[in-house]
């Protein structure tokens, strides 16, 4: 009896980890952020479109936003404008930009041609602010509640997909939480 | 599709894909055990920044101190290519994180102060020398019991073995 069922467990051990292991949809380079559940670090930055104005989301305090990490070097950053601008128009929250490691002549040049979701811009030329928020890489999209906690962070481009299932959903429970 | 400043190599991304691939499949989080086994160990390359506290080299005056700097940044991940330190990484995020190293070191920080920045900002995956804790018992024990089951298989197979007639000798009866 154990002589078949010690290869047949062995066997299905090995099945269930392929499974996992190899399975397509999951991101091996998307790593979970320490920073979910955590007061989403505060930064006091300019406006990318205008050097005398301040950006701080010290100011967003009680209000849900989604915080949204770009570059114009970042090829998939284009890729995701045209649904930053769509869900920009749903009203539902609004979308401030982390312009980081960037210049800003470009960054502006950039909105114009694009277009500009964002109710303002950070901009962050030398990452110090993208390292508080533990951004390695373009673009990222933080969510975070009225509490000013992070409640979730999507890696990769923005899609219509994952703002309807991931985004929607979360702040729809936020706001019953009056969070 | 991701970016960073600086976009490494192209073969350099397929090594690390199928490096990352075999482990993922082969033992999911032993993985980080064995990436931190294979850790690279090569000599920190100095980037040259003018600031205060460095000499022209980029490294900072004080050997002590650049000593440690070297050490910490061997032992910090670049979550960008994911298997190579930041001390060994050239695309921007490392060069970051090696200012950030080198400022905190400046203004007196001890190791533990940096690995826990790093760690509150990026996580435990960031660290290639897993820390010995509760939670990561099971991968620092994990070696210890693979060679424990190997060795019962090997004791088990040897025991039948050596219960059975040796070929050349002749079976009790049969001549």
């Amino acid at each position: 009896m154990w002589k078949f069922l010690t290869p047949m467990a062995a066997f299905l051990l090995l099945v269930v980890m392929f499974a996992f292991g190899l399975n397509p949809k999951r991101d091996i380079k998307a790593l979970p952020s320490p920073l979910i559940g955590k007061p989403a670090p505060l930064f006091n930055l300019t406006d990318v479109l205008d050097p005398a104005k301040p950006v701080s989301n010290g100011a967003l305090q009680g209000q849900i936003y989604v915080l949204n990490v770009w570059g114009t070097w970042c090829f998939a950053c284009r890729e995701e404008q045209e649904t930053l601008l769509k869900i920009a128009d749903s009203r539902v929250v609004p979308i401030v930009g982390l312009d980081y490691n960037d210049d800003r002549a470009k960054a502006q040049r950039w909105l114009q041609q694009l277009g500009n979701p964002y109710s303002a811009v950070g901009f962050d030329p030398d990452e110090r602010t993208a390292i508080e928020w533990g951004v390695y890489g373009a673009p990222e999209t933080f969510l975070v509640d009225a509490h000013g906690q992070i409640i979730y962070k999507f890696i990769s481009p923005m899609t219509l997909d994952v703002w309807q299932k991931e985004f929607l959903p979360r702040i729809e429970a936020a706001r019953r939480n009056g969070a | 599709m991701r970016c960073d400043r600086r976009r490494f190599v192209g073969h350099r991304a397929a090594s690390a894909f199928a490096f990352a691939a075999i482990f993922s499949v082969a033992n999911f989080g032993v993985a980080s055990f064995g990436l931190a086994m294979f850790g690279a160990a090569h000599a920190a390359a100095a980037p040259a920044d003018a600031a205060l506290g460095l000499d022209e080299h980029g490294q900072i005056e004080n050997p002590a101190l650049q000593a440690r700097f070297e050490d910490i940044t061997k032992q910090l991940r670049c979550l960008v290519c994911q298997n190579e330190s930041i001390a060994d990484s050239n695309v921007q995020l490392a060069s970051d994180l090696r200012r950030q190293v080198r400022e905190m070191l400046l203004a007196g920080q001890s190791d533990q102060a940096i690995f826990d920045f790093m760690t509150a900002r990026y996580g435990e995956f960031v660290r290639f020398n897993t820390p010995l804790e509760a939670k990561t018992l099971w991968i620092w024990a994990s070696p210890a019991i693979l060679l424990a089951l190997g060795g019962a298989v090997v004791l088990r197979i040897t025991r039948a073995r050596s219960r059975m007639p040796l070929d050349d000798e002749p079976t009790p009866g049969s001549t």
